[in-house]
């Protein structure tokens, strides 16, 4: 065994993947350019029903989840004008990050059964008495047979999923993945928070360079680097974040100020002050923001970190401008 | 490439050892047991595959998952003769339910339980000093799609060593959910014989140490050959033969074999007329022509339904099943469905044999799949 250790979340010489599409369904916050901006201080839910065809019988996170990956596939040019995926449905995976997507129904199931009786639940919420609900409907939606994967691994999920999602990509399971970081408010969720939070979904399509480059897709991220370790410290240390090396921008909670020389003089937007408990959507949001933040011609690398002190770790990821982003014609995050 | 599993651990309702289990199966003697954790009075279904750990006064208590997971992790790196410091090693946890049962015991009793109990990494981060460590909400094939991922690190250079472990407690939202919704309720699980009406849930934990090959281990209990992991995309809870074909054949390619080189299949075998059809059905076609085919046996005849770490445990029966050139029966097979009928599934009692090759399939709700080749090591 190796003397550094061996928990290398990092390796070189691999398929550089990067993000091409990002698509959000966040209340108050219309586009990802807007996560860099100020930002509502209401919480509350996203103002349209999400009912309809292909929102029937699922459970609210699906829905969120369904809606943000169908921005996020646009985005990226993989649907078409019916909104049907136009990629490598085998080889596309779906990597979904939430830690509170199926409390709520587990919870109500359960009053249900001692106020009623089983003969009082509807079969229809079979799905969602497992945690991986959301990715399960994902992939029906656009008929994506990759791996589908979900994480629920705490604060650091959503940085997680990134990770792991590259990892399917790097490994040659996948050609593509969408990654979605997705949490429901309700009553079940304010209770496990204690407090209220906002309805959170954001979905990230990623690609490896090549590809991305060879269908001309607009690469808007490139992920460099992430490690999950026992505080901040260590997965700087672990994802290669030198010392010496400077960031743009840092995506974090003051948690970690003071702890890495690097991140004292960096410019630090902490989205869950802004937004309230993001829990398993974090992640992926701080993804997207980076994303704005290179789009808006910034220069630097993103430093996203999550977890800490007060949880079982620390997890960040590194993200680098993509040789050809460039600020575009576009708004960032703008819906065409 | 292989990747040698060097550390084995497991907790079912029949025993709390690999060897245990092992001899339980090959004994088959009728496992399943009243129901207790939930108000009988309340389901149809009378009995369940529970471990019967909780207090004597009546009642249940919360995170017995978490501590199942715990002491199979412990038992498996302590089996590898690996240091209980896991603070530079991987902990991949594969898992339907995460702490479900806890939450409801929360909402429903007021039991003190947090938000950060829902997942594993607090518990392995406080018992073995684990930072690096991932809970996959992957239904269940959930285990193996970790040993997928495990393999892949190692490949990818990230790690030498990784700890791969499942576990779950029966869920009342779950339980509930699977009484209202099976039309005829079992009452055992009777994985491919006519009388099947449907899976009841087990309760359970395993874990394996996987390690890049030849790490200089003491001891291989098997190597992974391959695993591969895939979506149906087709409905959230029914199979689909065409993505358990996919997944069955990736994985041979994956391990370079083909269907005439297995020996043996560890049989997903969850008891319901449409996995046990699907399943069979598309094993008939696998191995057709290829000669006079693999034993097959489906644990949870005994064990219950264990959900995520149910495709973890069947590998590690089916590394005893090698080392003892033994293949447990399928506990209540009489009369295979139509669709089983030419297949090689045990009955009886065991079949002895040698033994190199296994196929372990694990397929779960949202229609994905994971299937792993292991050989036997020799």
């Amino acid at each position: 065994m190796s003397t550094e250790g061996t928990a290398r979340m990092r390796n070189r010489n691999v398929r550089k993947v990067g993000v091409t599409g990002i698509g959000l369904t966040l209340p108050g916050v219309a586009t990802y350019g807007d996560l860099l901006g100020p930002l509502p201080g209401e919480r509350g839910s996203v103002p349209t029903a999400l009912s309809g065809r292909g929102f029937r019988h699922k459970d609210r996170a699906s829905r969120l989840a369904l809606r943000a990956a169908e921005f996020a596939l646009h985005d990226a040019s993989l649907t078409d004008a019916d909104a049907t995926f136009t990629g490598a449905a085998d080889a596309t995976a779906v990597v979904v990050s939430t830690n509170l997507g199926n409390a709520g129904s587990v919870c109500t199931t359960t009053d249900t059964i001692a106020g009623e009786g089983v003969r009082g639940l509807s079969p229809l919420g079979l799905p969602q008495t497992s945690s991986n609900v959301i990715a399960g409907w994902v992939a029906i939606r656009y008929g994506l047979r990759g791996p589908n994967l979900t994480i629920c691994n705490g604060v650091t999920s959503g940085l997680d999923a990134l990770a792991w999602a590259r990892n399917l990509i790097v490994a040659g399971r996948a050609e593509a993945a969408v990654v979605v970081g997705v949490e429901p408010a309700n009553d079940v969720t304010a209770k496990l928070l204690g407090e209220q939070s906002s309805e959170a979904a954001v979905a990230v399509i990623l690609e490896p360079a090549d590809a991305a480059a060879s269908r001309a897709a607009r690469p808007r991220a490139t992920i460099t680097g992430y490690a999950r370790a026992r505080n901040l410290v260590g997965a700087l240390t672990c994802a290669g974040v030198a010392e010496e090396e400077s960031a743009g921008l840092w995506l974090g909670d003051e948690a970690g100020a003071g702890v890495a020389p690097l991140l004292a003089a960096t410019p630090r937007i902490d989205l869950e002050s802004r937004l309230g408990p993001l829990s398993g959507a974090l992640g992926v949001l701080q993804c997207a923001a980076a994303a704005a933040h290179f789009e808006g011609g910034a220069t630097g690398n993103v430093l996203a970190a999550a977890g800490g002190p007060r949880h079982d770790a620390a997890a960040v990821l590194l993200l680098a401008p993509s040789s050809t982003t460039r600020p575009s014609t576009q708004e960032p995050g703008e819906r065409p | 490439m292989t990747w040698d599993i060097t550390g084995m651990a497991a907790v079912a309702n029949i025993g709390a050892s690999p060897r245990e289990i092992f001899t339980a199966l090959c004994a088959g003697r009728e496992s399943r047991t009243p129901l207790r954790v939930f108000d009988p009075d309340k389901y149809r279904a009378a009995y369940a595959y529970e471990i019967d750990d909780r207090p004597e006064t009546g009642g249940d208590i919360p995170r017995r998952a978490t501590r199942w997971l715990t002491t199979v992790v412990r038992q498996a790196v302590a089996d590898a003769g690996l240091d209980e410091d896991l603070s530079q090693i991987p902990v991949l946890v594969g898992t339907t339910m995460r702490e479900q049962r806890s939450l409801e015991l929360w909402w429903r009793d007021n039991a003190q339980v947090a938000l950060e109990d829902l997942h594993f990494g607090p518990a392995l981060k406080t018992a073995f000093g684990a930072s690096t460590t991932y809970t996959f909400a992957n239904a269940c094939s959930a285990t193996l799609y970790a040993l997928g991922m495990a393999t892949d690190m190692i490949e990818a250079g990230m790690a030498d060593t990784v700890i791969v472990a499942g576990t779950d407690a029966a869920t009342e939202s779950g339980f509930g959910t699977l009484d209202r919704v099976q039309n005829d309720i079992p009452t055992a699980l009777r994985p491919f014989d006519t009388t099947h009406k449907g899976m009841l849930m087990g309760e359970g934990a395993a874990a394996v140490v996987v390690q890049r090959a030849d790490a200089g281990s003491r001891s291989v209990h098997a190597r992974v050959r391959g695993v591969s992991m895939n979506c149906d995309a087709h409905h959230a809870t029914a199979p689909d033969p065409d993505g358990i074909t996919r997944a069955v054949l990736d994985a041979y390619r994956r391990a370079g074999v083909r269907a005439q080189d297995i020996d043996l299949v560890m049989l997903h075998g969850s008891g319901t007329p449409l996995n046990d059809a699907t399943e069979s059905s598309v094993l008939r076609c696998i191995f057709d022509g290829a000669g006079p085919g693999p034993r097959m046996t489906a644990i949870k005849a005994m064990t219950g339904h264990t959900l995520g770490g149910s495709g973890l445990l069947s590998l590690v029966m089916a590394a005893l099943a090698m080392k003892e050139g033994t293949v447990p029966p399928v506990l209540g097979l009489a009369d295979p469905i139509p669709e089983a009928v030419g297949l090689g599934l045990v009955q009886g009692s065991p079949v002895f044999g040698d033994l190199a090759i296994a196929q372990i399939d694990a397929f779960g709700f949202g229609g994905i799949n994971a299937v792993a080749i292991v050989e036997a090591a020799r």
